[in-house]
């Protein structure tokens, strides 16, 4: 920056500083209806323009920095970005205001010295968004991941037999996923019987119908089986009221009798176990 | 590039371990068909654990195989078929529903052999 608006921007600290706080509360009264504690924007004030100020002072990077700091403790906090936008606007409009009056040489155009001010403004301002909204796409990315993990696990209840939980609704992005994990789940379980249980879906229409044979017909062509279990009477009354054909498809009612019919395809079957002789006796 | 095809007591076994092209899937059906009339097999497994890639033809190919073995008197079992080929032909339709399907090479064995008995 040009080193007479420095100059000016230091020299006249003091009166900058005292019309920006009263801007500032005039903006936390106006803006934000004074929901923010008082004591919290007093010492974020204090910083604020501490910051602003080393902002001038010091070099790019180091001053690049500090705001990074700053706005990273206030992203935790929860402090929102507009306080920030507006505090920078109000210092903005000062600055301009009382400034450009005293340094009136000749040489020095007016215009010129807007112009700065306002890219120096301007660079703060855009470091404080892309902080902002690099934590906000971080946050967001978390969430996508945490929500894949839970959307679709395929588990292992014994050996040949797996059973997948549905929670939740099913969008075409979902299915897909669905039928991912469901085939890569079987080669490395080395599934027979796939259970998939779909209790915890809410709503049961033509596509979600559709997704789920198709997932069926991918199951087989691996070399495993599938049924689906889990059907409410709702969901029964939907599938046939809205004609969708599952006859080729084995049902059950619940996970316990499905589990039972997979058994049952393996060979197997569950049995209550005598209790020794010696309790008879 | 020809696909060789293994004796196994009356089975035939088929591991499909290259790219399968129209040429080669061609070759292949000439080859089983004339080697189950030779040996009078009655049980085929076809394992394609390494095949990554199926396009319609092939997939055109193998259902006409599987049938045409069965005409034959000869049962087929498709085995190890990749996830990412399973999406794939339901992507496209291709639901093979006729054919019967195992994990690997040993429940397909398994499979074979109950339908025979049943």
């Amino acid at each position: 920056m040009h080193s007479s608006v420095v100059q000016a921007i230091n020299d006249h600290q003091e009166q900058l500083v005292s019309n920006w706080k009263k801007e500032m509360a005039r903006v936390q009264e106006e803006y934000f209806k004074n929901s923010l504690p008082d004591d919290l924007v007093f010492t974020n004030n204090e910083e604020f323009i501490d910051v602003l100020y080393s902002s001038v002072r010091l070099e790019r990077s180091e001053a690049e920095g500090k705001i990074k700091h700053f706005a990273e403790r206030l992203i935790q906090t929860d402090w929102p970005l507009s306080y920030f936008t507006q505090g920078m606007q109000a210092f903005r409009r000062i600055v301009t205001a009382y400034i450009v009056p005293y340094i009136n040489n000749a040489e020095e155009d007016s215009m010129n010295l807007i112009v700065e001010v306002e890219e120096w403004v301007d660079a703060i301002v855009n470091q404080l968004v892309d902080d902002y909204s690099d934590s906000w796409v971080k946050t967001l990315e978390l969430q996508q991941m945490a929500l894949n993990e839970l959307s679709a696990p395929l588990i292992p209840v014994f050996e040949k037999v797996s059973v997948m939980p549905l929670i939740g609704a099913i969008d075409t992005e979902r299915a897909k996923l669905i039928m991912e994990n469901l085939l890569d789940g079987i080669i490395q379980h080395r599934s027979q019987v796939v259970l998939i249980d779909i209790t915890g879906v809410p709503v049961v229409d033509t596509m979600v119908a559709n997704h789920i044979i198709q997932a069926s017909k991918a199951v087989r062509l691996v070399g495993a089986e599938c049924i689906l279990v889990g059907i409410r009477p709702e969901i029964a009354q939907t599938i046939v009221n809205l004609g969708i054909d599952l006859s080729t498809f084995p049902t059950k009612s619940s996970l316990r009798k499905g589990i039972e019919s997979a058994l049952e395809l393996t060979q197997r079957k569950m049995v209550r176990i005598e209790h020794g002789a010696e309790w008879r006796a | 590039m020809r696909i060789p095809i293994l004796k196994l007591s009356h089975y035939l076994l088929i591991s499909v371990q290259v790219d399968l092209d129209d040429q080669t899937a061609l070759q292949f059906q000439e080859d089983l068909l004339s080697k189950i009339h030779e040996e009078g097999s009655t049980g085929v497994v076809i394992d394609l654990t390494s095949v990554d890639m199926i396009d319609s033809f092939i997939a055109k190919v193998l259902g006409d195989v599987v049938e045409m073995s069965n005409l034959m008197g000869a049962k087929v079992v498709l085995t190890g078929i990749q996830p990412a080929v399973a999406i794939t032909l339901i992507d496209m339709g291709i639901m093979l529903e006729e054919v019967p399907t195992a994990l690997d090479l040993e429940q397909g064995l398994e499979k074979l052999q109950q339908e025979l008995e049943g």
